[in-house]
């Protein structure tokens, strides 16, 4: 990786953050300023431009606020009496020159112009991490880190006033072994979010580079994985069932479906559509009704679906593309073969109804038991996403062995799980005549991992160290928490899954097919 | 960093996994500085550390370590109901079987003929329509989309790589030779007329295909960046050349033609074995045809005789052992009298009946003399061995049964008996006589040759087993045989058990002997086990002599290396 090119300036000291006053005319991508959110002001990151009827439109990350709370605002709500945080200077002019010397074919200037702006090259990116506030995916692909990139240093006809926004991706070695995340990724990527650049600019991208080609170099197959980083989300809206969802996050829909207000998903077969007449034409002939694979649980409320990646190529796909809508970390970079999806439905007269799924590795090589878990929006908040985490748990039980999910966790990710995990360890060491218990012992009897025992017990301050021994407390605030949520079932009925009812057997996969995944 | 709170200067124990750890209440113990506690331990969430910070996650995570869960709450893009018509688009035609549902139908399987009509493409078909004579039909929206769908398949099968090279649109000549194997007649009316509105669609597309399309690899350098590119092929991962695993797929290779052609060779025997059989069969026909010929020639003829030559006849078995000393036994059949046969003419059945009769009754008879020969006796055996009819009598046609019975079982013998019994060369013809008269007791074939085995038993000890044996008293010579000819007690009186193997008297004879035998042996073995322990004993003290007298060649070549190393030790 290790040619620099004429990028050299890039290694000295970042400049000090730039500040002035801008105008609307002046404002540009990369700028930081205060805009209004509920009622306060905000700094937040402009990402992206378009112009409008009624003037222009900017589209805003702000900053310590998660990505899925990004969104289009007027100009009116940029408040232009403070001062602005610049984007790097320098950086942003090079992209301009060298953009500009290829004229960027593309017609619309959303999707396109994304999509051709990322097609830099890696071997630079050190130098594009140190520069402006790009936030940018990482050098990665040493192999391919040869003069040539340094050749083309730039940007192969991208529109430069996008570029910022539109650098996103990530790209490392596609080093596939063959459980390769797919999902979740927790590429590099996602650290070099626009505030964490600014961070890195500070001391000195020198590091950046060092830790970034460390990470290459001794990480596993999960850290070298490329995720796309898309920072404008591509979709407006989504029209699926009985709902109208709004996205939360880019997904590699079809460029064309950028240019639309509102996409259609068949609840059955997950398919999209841009046009209501398609969409209505194909429900008069879709004959799907539950997710395609078998049934593996059943009771009054709910049902599992087991599907195979392999065998259902396009309808995991089509699931995949819409769980990527909601799920940062997700990466669609690789096929889905070596996953299974187990997919939750409610069910009525018409059909089972998909809420959400987590899908798990065929073989994974580090034992976890799920790599991506997702509901719906339109079904969150309804403890569906508990009985998912339970029922990855009770597949791990049937195993017989201990599962954690595969990292990163996203924020409602870790809420889910934290509290999953309190309450079943909760339960466990409240019945009557507990007196001792080993960590060991409850990762055996819940199929979590030690780890996640432990480190569950210490976040919720239950294990401690006492007059020179460790003792588990059952502090009055989790007993007092069991207690509501005992009598909380009691009026509304617990909803758990009941072992009995899972009709599975682990699958077993011939080498060949977790291997050859064509 | 050394203090912990108001522990006391120590460290805390190291917390294994499976240590056992007390459960209380926190009312059970002392409250303690639960913030230096929970200081001591940093957990990782396992969030991107970029995120870890964000607002909302930061107040969730203090919402519930404050035990306030219902505040952990984490702002999402609202959803809303839509105004679709759900009911139009979903019907409830959903049942649900009793068993769990099992499926395996794509999504292809199920949604039809992939294309869907736009707005667009129903102004067409409505326009298309009435400009049609009414007479000549109309053009469905199902025949539309499966014309259309023809198409978009067609020029994607032609021009694969439509979207990075920019062919000019296929032509209608070139959608011809596809139609006539894909599309079906009524189809092909509308064929023309809807090519040019596909036609029209696709270049304002610039030769794009009318359904978006998910972006996947092209091989291009830009792949890789691209973020709409997704589900790539997986590498596969490249197995390492090394020689160890050349020779084992060629071992495979090997066995797998080893088991090919096992099987190859086993469907070739079952051939040739059916063809056999059908040749066995044919000539079976062949030979009943033949018969039946000669039968019809003989009836022609008058020639009258038994017919033997119209049945098969079971090839006789070889009566190898049969005794000599019954050479005269009495014939079942009934020999046929020269020119008896010429002269009354007979029917094979009769023959045959007769013979059955003669079986029979010879049966009968043997039956009652059998009867007769018990009366007045007990049978005391306890679980009597009661003796088949046939066994009774002495009828030569009955095959004797050899009952491999040796006066006592094969034991370890003194070796003086052993050493003679070695000598094969002794005088083979008297030992035979004797052999046969002291056989015959027991119903044993007297042709039987005496057979040897030598083996090397525990100790080095020799043993020599012997079979078809007869007698015990092998070693005589001719004249000392002669003087004792007549010296066998009751010889006169066991042969006239000799019929009956399993009368009770010779099975109690045979008991006893055995059983002597048996203490014989014994007492042998043991007498040999002592010898042997003395010997051994003999030859570990002079060992210990040797070594002590320290003969490092006796030593080498006398020991086994385990006892060299004690030596040295």
């Amino acid at each position: 990786m290790g040619v620099r090119d004429s990028h050299g300036e890039t290694t000295g000291t970042p400049d000090p953050v730039d500040k002035g006053f801008a105008t609307l005319n002046t404002i540009r991508i990369g700028v930081k300023a205060m805009v209004q959110k509920d009622g306060e002001l905000r700094k937040a990151e402009i990402l992206s431009i378009r112009q409008r009827k009624d003037g222009p439109s900017f589209y805003v990350h702000y900053v310590d606020f998660n990505k899925r709370l990004d969104e289009w605002v007027a100009s009116s709500r940029i408040d232009l009496s403070q001062e602005v945080e610049w984007p790097q200077p320098d950086k942003a002019d090079k992209k301009k020159t060298a953009a500009a010397s290829k004229a960027a074919p593309s017609k619309n200037v959303g999707a396109t112009k994304r999509s051709r702006a990322d097609s830099r090259d890696m071997s630079q990116t050190p130098d594009i991490l140190g520069g402006k506030n790009v936030n940018v995916g990482k050098l990665a692909r040493p192999s391919k880190a040869g003069g040539k990139e340094n050749l083309g240093a730039d940007t192969p006809g991208g529109d430069t006033s996008m570029f910022p926004s539109e650098a996103a991706s990530a790209v490392a070695t596609p080093k596939a072994t063959e459980s390769e995340d797919f999902e979740m990724a927790d590429a590099p990527a996602e650290s070099k979010s626009v505030k964490e650049d600014h961070v890195q600019m500070a001391t000195g991208e020198v590091i950046t580079r060092g830790e970034e080609i460390e990470r290459l170099r001794t990480g596993g197959s999960m850290t070298q994985n490329p995720t796309e980083i898309h920072r404008v989300r591509n979709l407006t809206r989504l029209q699926m069932g009985k709902y109208d969802v709004e996205p939360w996050y880019f997904s590699p829909y079809p460029d064309s479906f950028s240019d639309v207000d509102l996409v259609y998903i068949d609840e059955f077969c997950l398919s999209y559509f841009d046009n209501q007449r398609a969409f209505e034409r194909h429900r008069a002939k879709c004959t799907l009704t539950h997710p395609p694979g078998n049934e593996i649980y059943r009771d009054d409320y709910i049902s599992f679906f087991e599907v195979d990646g392999r065998r259902q190529r396009t309808w995991c796909r089509n699931l995949c593309l819409l769980s990527k809508l909601f799920l940062d970390h997700k990466t669609l970079y690789y096929d889905v073969d070596p996953f299974l999806f187990y997919c939750m439905t409610t069910r009525d007269e018409t059909g089972c109804h998909f809420v959400g799924y987590f899908s798990k590795e065929k073989d994974s090589a580090e034992g976890y038991n799920l790599a991506c878990i997702m509901t719906l929006p339109q079904y969150q908040r309804r403890g569906f996403g508990r009985l998912l985490i339970s029922f990855s748990y009770e597949l791990s039980k049937r195993e017989g062995k201990l599962g954690s999910p595969e990292k990163p966790l996203s924020d409602l990710g870790l809420l889910g799980y934290r509290q999953y995990w309190r309450e079943t360890l909760v339960e466990l060491l409240i019945e009557p005549n507990r007196e001792a218990i080993s960590e060991n012992e409850l990762a055996v009897l819940t199929s979590m991992t030690e780890k996640d025992v432990h480190e569950t017990l210490v976040v919720f301050n239950m294990l401690r160290y006492h007059k020179g021994n460790w003792v588990i407390v059952l502090t009055d605030q989790v007993v007092e928490e069991h207690e509501k949520r005992l009598k909380k079932e009691e009026i509304k009925g617990a909803r758990k899954i009941d072992p009995a009812r899972l009709q599975w057997k682990p699958p077993v996969f011939a080498a060949s097919s977790r291997t050859w995944n064509w | 960093m050394t203090r912990y709170g108001g522990l006391g200067r120590t460290r805390p124990k190291k917390l294994t996994s499976k240590a056992s750890i007390p459960v209380v209440r926190e009312s059970e113990i002392d409250a303690i500085d639960d913030e230096i506690q929970s200081s001591l331990q940093q957990i990782e969430t396992g969030v991107e550390k970029a995120e870890e910070s964000e607002i909302h996650l930061q107040r969730a995570i203090n919402a519930t370590a404050q035990g306030k869960v219902n505040e952990a709450h984490i702002p999402t893009p609202e959803t809303i109901l839509s105004n679709l018509q759900y009911d139009e688009l979903y019907p409830p035609i959903f049942s649900q079987p009793a068993t769990y549902i099992r499926f395996s139908s794509t999504v292809e399987d199920c949604c039809g003929c992939p294309y869907n009509m736009t707005e667009e493409d129903d102004v067409f078909l409505k326009i298309m329509n009435q400009k049609r004579d009414p007479s000549a039909g109309r053009c469905t929206e199902d025949i539309f989309e499966e014309v259309m769908n023809f198409f978009e398949e067609t020029a994607q099968m032609k021009q694969p790589y439509a979207s990075i090279d920019n062919p000019p649109v296929l032509s209608f000549a070139e959608m011809q030779d596809m139609m006539d194997a894909t599309l079906e007649d009524p189809m092909k009316i509308f064929a023309k007329e809807i090519y040019e509105h596909w036609k029209s669609r696709r270049m304002a597309v610039q030769n794009n295909t009318l359904v978006p399309q998910l972006k996947f690899e092209t091989g291009q350098d830009t792949d890789d960046s691209d973020p709409f590119v997704c589900f790539r092929r997986r590498e596969v991962r490249q197995i390492r050349k090394t020689r160890g695993r050349d020779a084992q797929s060629a071992e495979k290779l090997r066995r797998l033609r080893k088991e090919l052609e096992d099987a190859r060779e086993l469907v070739a025997l079952v051939r040739q074995r059916e063809v056999a059989r059908r040749e066995m069969l044919s000539m079976e026909r062949q030979l009943f045809k033949q018969r039946a010929e000669v039968k019809e020639m003989k009836r022609k003829l008058n020639i009258k005789d038994d017919d033997e030559d119209l049945i098969n006849q079971k090839p006789k078995k070889r009566v190898l052992d049969m005794p000599p000393q019954r050479p005269n036994a009495p014939q079942l059949r009934m020999p046929l009298k020269a020119g008896q046969g010429a002269e009354d003419l007979q029917l094979l059945e009769e023959v045959q009946a007769e013979k059955e009769n003669e079986i029979l009754r010879d049966i009968k008879q043997n039956i009652t003399k059998h009867i007769k020969w018990n009366e007045g006796y007990v049978d005391h055996t306890r679980a009597p061995l009661s003796p088949s009819p046939e066994r009774t009598f002495d009828v030569a046609t009955f095959r004797p049964a050899f009952t491999a019975q040796l006066p006592t079982p094969p034991s370890s013998e003194s070796s003086g008996e052993m050493d003679t019994s070695l000598d094969v060369t002794s005088p083979l013809f008297a030992r035979d006589k004797i052999a046969s008269q002291a056989i015959d007791l027991h119903d044993e074939p007297p042709h039987r040759m005496p057979s040897f085995r030598r083996r090397v038993g525990r100790g080095g000890r020799l043993m020599i087993d012997r079979r078809n044996m007869g007698a015990r008293k092998v070693d005589m010579d001719p004249i000392k045989a002669d003087r004792f000819k007549f010296d066998q007690e009751d010889s006169d009186e066991e042969y006239d058990y000799d019929t009956d193997a399993y009368s009770i008297q010779i099975m109690q004879h045979r008991a006893i002997t055995m059983a002597k035998a048996r203490e014989q042996a014994a007492v042998a073995a043991q007498a040999h086990a002592q010898a042997q322990a003395q010997a051994a004993q003999a030859q570990a003290q002079r060992r210990l002599l040797e070594q002590n007298g320290q003969h490092p060649g006796s030593m080498g070549s006398n020991l086994g290396p385990g006892v060299v190393a004690v030596s040295e030790t």
